[in-house]
């Protein structure tokens, strides 16, 4: 039962990568913004339907909550338009490790510092010879 | 020209981070469907205003283009789904490092073999090497995980 479970992780992240690839595409046709719109538009039917049928927790916690805890779209946006700009230009695979790289020691500070409301978890040995071993694959790919 | 272009995807890659962080905090008081729920809409609303401003690309090509390009929309979904499968099995750093492993091997294959018209990179020497040094690092970051879970902090 485990093995299906990692076979579904690997899966997730796959998923990534052809969205990525075909939203290179179709960039290229209709934009980069207008295929970011397109994506959350759809991503917003798609949810507003899970919500309505499976949602178990609290909607109307938006206008309670700090304001900084609802700026996630915004953040999304950035991303999702920087890989459908990047990808016709380096390929998707630069794309990735470029995403991944950025996440990840992102992640690190974050955690390290306790920000936005994540655990605090110090930076140590191990993440720094990840970083390492992340900017030598970084430089190789290039 | 290149150059620029990772330094911005690195960029996409922070924000994204800080969007995990973020929606976490959220999702503590209103729940995960609620919480991506109102990342899209709002995250369409922004994008609707800065298409009005800035757009310079055609929204309604939406209509036009090939569904194949479309059903992408999907895959974002898929990867929500199959990532919430997967954490309550193996824990949410294994599920996060599977799909990161997942995400650069059809990452490199998409460039290897050219699939959906991008660019064709060829999976060389090198980009193996690329490959296996960011396995190294993901390997040191479950031990990092590892290590600060054990330690009381």
């Amino acid at each position: 039962m485990r093995y299906i479970a990692y076979i579904l992780a690997l899966l997730a992240g796959s998923a990534l990568s052809f969205e990525g690839a075909i939203y290179g595409e179709l960039g290229k046709t209709i934009g980069q913004l207008e295929t970011s719109f397109y994506n959350f538009f759809v991503g917003s039917i798609i949810m507003g339907l899970l919500w309505v049928f499976f949602g178990k927790g609290k909607l109307s916690y938006t206008v309670e909550a700090p304001k900084w805890s609802i700026l996630g779209g915004l953040l999304g946006v950035v991303y999702l338009t920087s890989i459908v700009i990047s990808v016709p230009f380096v390929g998707v695979g630069i794309t990735m490790v470029a995403v991944i790289i950025g996440q990840l020691v992102m992640s690190m500070v974050i955690e390290h510092y306790g920000w936005l409301g994540s655990k605090k978890t110090r930076i140590n040995k191990e993440k720094v010879f990840a970083v390492i071993s992340m900017i030598i694959a970084l430089v190789l790919i290039n | 020209m290149s150059i620029v272009m990772i330094l911005f995807t690195l960029l996409g890659g922070i924000t994204l981070s800080a969007q995990s962080s973020i929606n976490g905090a959220f999702s503590r008081k209103a729940g995960t469907i609620e919480t991506t729920f109102l990342t899209f809409i709002t995250g369409t609303l922004f994008l609707a205003l800065f298409i009005l401003f800035f757009g310079q690309g055609n929204v309604l090509g939406i209509l036009e283009a090939p569904k194949w390009q479309l059903s992408a929309a999907f895959l974002g979904t898929m990867y929500l789904l199959l990532t919430v499968m997967a954490v309550p099995r193996i824990g949410v750093i294994a599920a996060n490092i599977a799909g990161i492993i997942g995400q650069l091997v059809i990452g490199l294959l998409i460039d290897h073999f050219g699939w959906f018209g991008s660019l064709v990179i060829p999976l060389d020497a090198k980009r193996s090497f690329a490959l296996l040094f960011m396995v190294i690092a993901l390997y040191f970051i479950y031990k990092g995980n590892k290590r600060s879970s054990e330690e009381p902090s």
